[in-house]
């Protein structure tokens, strides 16, 4: 009998629902023309970045290549050109490729990366018609002189320039040698949307955690 | 090798453990086989201790207490207590790998070596995990070229000397060597020296950090994405282990694995470098016909074997001869004979082109020594082709018994060898005159050579035999090994050059042989063999001579060539030319073209080294198995499978399946390899190769030695036309880091025969032989024998020359203009 009841009242709750809900804030945003705000730490594509002289950052080391749990990186090096260096050091990344459609944007990539060559941006369209489209070589990849991302549209409806400049294309790396000039230097100069690091700390500091146990 | 006396064994405490190991044994070794790691930089088990990185300090007690000191240099005594993890040694190890690590860079990311440094892996298992040291490092130029091929950082370098004691201990060209003092101390060559080594390439790989790259793997891919599988050097018959390593299915590295039986793991440059002719571009991918105009049209497979196997089908058996097979595998040189024999019906088989030895000689010689008998000779005898030009690996093996073991060594051979700076003794004659130094060690009372024969009472002796030149006469190797068979507790080391010359002569590619050492002469062997295979031609066939001029004659009418290139090999280059373009049909099996083949009718391409998987085996009879770690480009294919395919066209029945069905057929129809099968050869203790026959093998052939009609060589100047390791070959000229090693072409004159010829050194003359003439410069060289010219043999133009005895050399004239005009007519022959 019961079982009865409720079955006549079902449409009402179901009415209810909806009531419920059309007085809540909407989630829903009419992409493209509302853009979301993405956070901050959000896996986008990656881009290959440059020191600020033009200089690339890659120095083609496949660390990226190697820890890539989807084996989408491919890296080849070559000996760096001594009368027009592409990147500080012997060698550069000759060869870079990222197949997208394997990738799956863990980021472990841009952790293994000991010049913060790769980085993820907050670029997330990158539809395509052809899959070899989906394998973005070097020339995709590498940021402008200025440190703007490329992007296939830039003036499509679907990009927002602003959101290209968010991307964390400009960080200059140290070296992790303990170089005495480096201490007391920010690592990164202020980048768009991504902020300071602390500074370079001298290796013989004792850390503050070391303080809190001594 | 000889029985040694078993070690006398002592018994020390190593961590509190009780072990026996053996008297005068280092710490570090004697640790090592006991499972204990003591971490090195500098310790090399090949080479001599200098305990100079002190990675490997460990505690001893001593009467003074306990005391650091360094395993790599202190030999064990008994009651010795050792301790290798004590709080002492931790802290000693960290201390030691900081200060490595002052002025090391920190560019691993960069450098080669990164991820399978034993620095970076050490100074994680070892290291403090942080430096205290915040100042600049050192800094150099880098980097710096040590030679054409190596490279020098010399930032990185840890000052371990592992490559300037290889220079001098191991391959005895001592070219580098430490400069500067203190911080500034560095690895150099000497000025205007460059590191010309043969065997530059082992400084690269035993380099414990990337201080020492070389330029054909300068950043061609990162350790951690090389695949890596074991094979065998095919450049020398010598059979040094190697492992190939490939990225991104390109061979981009050679290494050597230390194989106790053959290489102690050191490789020559020619071994390490030479798989970049594999990725030539000039490498044959698909089959070529040549057409009605005479030109070479690619193919598919299915036409070119058609017209191989019609054109073979038409003609008499006994009409088709081949030539080749000698850089091939057992298994392939296997397939060939028994397509040869079988379905073709050819007796006229020879895998030996030009500088052939009696194949009896080669497969038979007995007692044949091991390369490991080399290090328990008293005295060792090489009369024989220049081992450093010819045999590099087999060279430091001799260094290595006469240097570190006490063999007294002697050299017969017409100019200067690599070895003779260690020799004992060294006789230097006139190319031709052999038979009479043989004569001479042999006559007794004779005063001659009385250092010689004093040591050569003292056995057990190793004799290295071969043709010290290709103008030699083939039977003075038999006479030398049929004299050092005569000394005492004597053993003889065949030597020929070609990759898997002996393995192709074991699998019955001689005109006298038949698998297995059987000669075709006797009649219980054949019979054996057709119960197998049936009926076969009772009669020794033409050896590569006899071919030629058969072909030349009209008796052949078609011919295989099986990766051979008689005409640069041959006795007479335009000959042996005359004779292919009188040969009906040539089909030619290669990887490349080359200079006889590129009149054939058909081309056939086929896999090559690193390409196919099978057996090789060496001078010792050692068979090594080679693997396959690539497919061949484009079409080409095994050659056991083209064979396979042909006989089935030509309604016969190979059986060549694949790979290891032919090995079975070997194991079956070959008695010296009864009992080999590849699994043996894959894994455990006979991974190294094991010498045939054993355990059921049997060896029917017995080389009886016939030194009659030696021929005397009449003329002013006799011909010496030795090897040299970089020669014009075309997997040297195909490989970019080893083509421009090849030296000039020159010819070589006493300074004695220069100044009766009135010639100076490096004039330009005119050397003419019997067969061609060709225009060289002249040098003087006072090692060679008096009344001889040496030219090196195969080089780009001296190859022109052939092999004539002798030859006449003069001043520049009108017979230059002939050698010209005779060039010009080949270039046009060759387009």
């Amino acid at each position: 009998m019961a079982g009865f009841i409720g079955e006549l009242l079902g449409p009402f709750k179901g009415f209810a629902t909806v009531m419920r809900q059309a007085f809540k804030p909407r989630l829903t945003r009419s992409y493209p023309h509302e853009m979301r705000v993405k956070p901050q730490r959000f896996h986008g594509r990656h881009v290959l970045n440059r020191y600020p002289d033009g200089m690339e950052k890659c120095i083609g080391c496949e660390l990226c290549a190697g820890v890539c749990p989807a084996s989408c990186i491919y890296v080849r090096g070559q000996d760096n050109p001594v009368d027009a260096p592409v990147s500080p050091g012997e060698r550069f990344g000759f060869v870079y490729e990222i197949n997208l459609l394997r990738c799956i944007f863990c980021g472990l990539c841009v952790e293994a990366c000991p010049t913060e060559a790769i980085t993820m941006t907050q670029l997330f369209e990158f539809s395509v018609t052809d899959r070899a489209d989906a394998i973005y070589t070097k020339d995709e990849l590498l940021v402008q002189a200025d440190g703007t991302p490329n992007h296939g549209q830039p003036d499509g409806p679907l990009i927002d320039l602003a959101e290209l400049k968010l991307a964390d294309g400009w960080m200059r790396a140290t070296s992790p040698a303990g170089r005495a000039d480096f201490e007391g230097v920010p690592a990164w100069t202020p980048s768009a949307g991504v902020g300071l690091r602390p500074a370079e700390r001298g290796q013989s500091d004792v850390t503050e955690s070391e303080e809190e146990e001594a | 090798m000889p029985e040694q006396p078993p070690p006398e064994m002592v018994t020390i405490s190593l961590d509190g453990q009780e072990i026996e190991v053996p008297q005068g044994e280092y710490i570090i070794k004697a640790a090592e086989d006991q499972g204990t790691y003591i971490p090195r930089f500098c310790y090399h088990s090949r080479m001599k201790p200098v305990g100079l990185c002190r990675m490997c300090l460990v505690e001893v007690e001593t009467p003074r207490g306990r005391i650091l000191t360094t395993a790599c240099n202190t030999p064990v005594a008994p009651e010795m207590i050792v301790d290798t993890e004590s709080a002492v040694v931790q802290k000693a190890q960290e201390g030691i790998l900081e200060f490595l690590l002052i002025n090391h860079p920190l560019d691993c990311p960069v450098c080669d070596k990164g991820g399978e440094c034993p620095l970076q892996d050490q100074t994680v298992a070892y290291g403090p995990g942080e430096s205290r040291f915040v100042e600049e490092k050192r800094h150099f130029e880098k980097p710096i070229p040590l030679s054409d091929i190596v490279l020098m950082d010399r930032e990185r370098c840890i000052l371990c000397a592992r490559c300037t004691r290889f220079s001098e201990e191991v391959s005895g060209d001592p070219l580098i060597e430490f400069v500067g003092r203190g911080n500034q101390t560095h690895v150099i060559t000497f000025p205007d020296e460059p590191f010309a080594s043969y065997f530059s390439g082992n400084t690269v790989q035993i380099c414990p950090v990337g201080a020492l790259t070389a330029k054909p793997y300068r950043f061609k891919a990162r350790p951690w994405d090389l695949e890596a599988i074991e094979s065998v050097s095919m450049v020398d018959a010598s059979g040094a282990s190697i492992s190939i390593e490939t990225s991104q299915n390109e061979v981009v590295r050679i290494n050597g694995v230390d194989n106790d039986a053959t290489n102690h793991g050191w490789l020559s440059d020619k071994d390490r470098f030479v798989f970049q002719a594999i990725h030539s571009e000039n490498r044959l991918a698909t089959p070529l016909i040549r057409d009605d105009a005479g030109d070479l049209q690619p193919a598919s497979w299915g036409d070119a074997l058609d017209r191989v196997a019609d054109a073979l089908g038409s003609v008499r058996g006994d009409e088709v001869a081949s030539i080749g097979g000698a850089n091939n595998t057992n298994e392939e040189a296997f397939a060939l004979g028994k397509f040869l024999r079988t379905v073709v019906v050819t007796p006229h088989i020879d895998a030996q082109v030009g500088d052939a030895l009696n194949p009896e000689f080669l497969a038979g010689v007995t007692p044949r020594a091991e390369i490991g008998d080399l290090d328990g000779a008293a005295t060792i005898l090489v009369w024989a082709g220049d081992l450093k030009e010819e045999f590099p690996t087999l060279f430091l093996r001799v260094r290595h018994a006469v240097t570190q073991m006490g063999a007294k060594l002697i050299v017969v051979h017409p100019r200067r060898t690599g070895l003779d700076n260690i020799a004992a003794e060294k006789i230097t004659y006139r190319p031709g005159e052999g038979p009479e130094v043989v004569r001479k060690l042999t006559a007794q009372g004779d005063q001659d050579y009385g250092a010689v024969r004093d040591l050569l009472t003292a056995g057990p002796v190793i004799a290295l035999v071969g043709l010290t030149g290709r103008a030699e006469d083939p039977r003075l190797a038999e006479a030398v090994a049929a004299y050092a068979l005569g000394l005492p507790g004597s053993k003889v080391l065949p030597l020929a050059r070609r990759a898997n010359v002996f393995g192709a002569l074991d699998m019955g590619l001689a005109p006298t042989l038949l698998p297995g050492r059987v000669p075709v002469k006797s009649e219980s062997g054949r019979a054996e063999l057709e119960s197998h295979w049936g009926p076969l031609p009772g009669e020794a066939g033409l050896d590569t001579a006899g071919i030629i001029a058969g072909l030349a004659a009209g008796d052949l009418k078609a011919l295989l060539l099986v990766g051979a290139d008689p005409v640069r090999d041959g006795r007479n280059p335009d000959a042996v030319r005359a004779a292919l373009d009188a040969a009906e049909f040539v089909v030619s099996l290669d990887m490349f073209l080359n200079d006889s083949n590129q009149q054939a009718s058909v081309i056939l391409p086929v896999d090559g080294f690193a390409e196919t998987e099978g057996t090789v085996t060496n001078i010792e009879g050692r068979v090594q198995k080679v693997n396959r770690i690539l497919p061949g480009p484009g079409q080409s294919r095994a050659l056991w499978s083209i064979l396979d395919e042909l006989s089935s066209r030509m309604g016969g029945q190979l059986g060549a399946g694949d790979g290891p069905a032919i090995a079975k057929e070997i194991a079956l129809v070959a008695p010296a390899y009864r009992s080999m099968t590849w699994d043996r050869l894959e894994w455990g203790p006979e991974r190294d190769g094991v010498v045939m026959p054993d355990r059921d093998g049997v060896q029917e052939l017995r080389f009886v030695p016939d030194d009659s009609g030696l021929r005397p060589t009449a003329g002013r100047l006799a011909l010496h036309s030795g090897r040299v390791l970089y020669d014009g070959g075309t997997r040297n000229t195909q490989s970019p880091a080893l083509a421009g090693l090849t030296p000039d072409p020159a010819v070589y004159l006493h300074p004695r025969d220069a100044s009766a010829l009135a010639l100076a050194d490096g004039q330009e003359v005119d050397v003419a032989g019997e067969f061609g003439t060709v225009r060289l410069r002249l040098e003087l060289d006072p090692s060679l024998a008096e009344g001889s010219a040496y030219v090196p043999a195969n080089l780009d133009s001296t190859w022109v020359l052939g092999v004539p005895d002798v030859v006449t050399v003069e001043a520049q004239s009108s017979k230059g203009k002939k050698n010209e005009k005779k060039k010009g007519k080949k270039k046009g022959a060759g387009e």
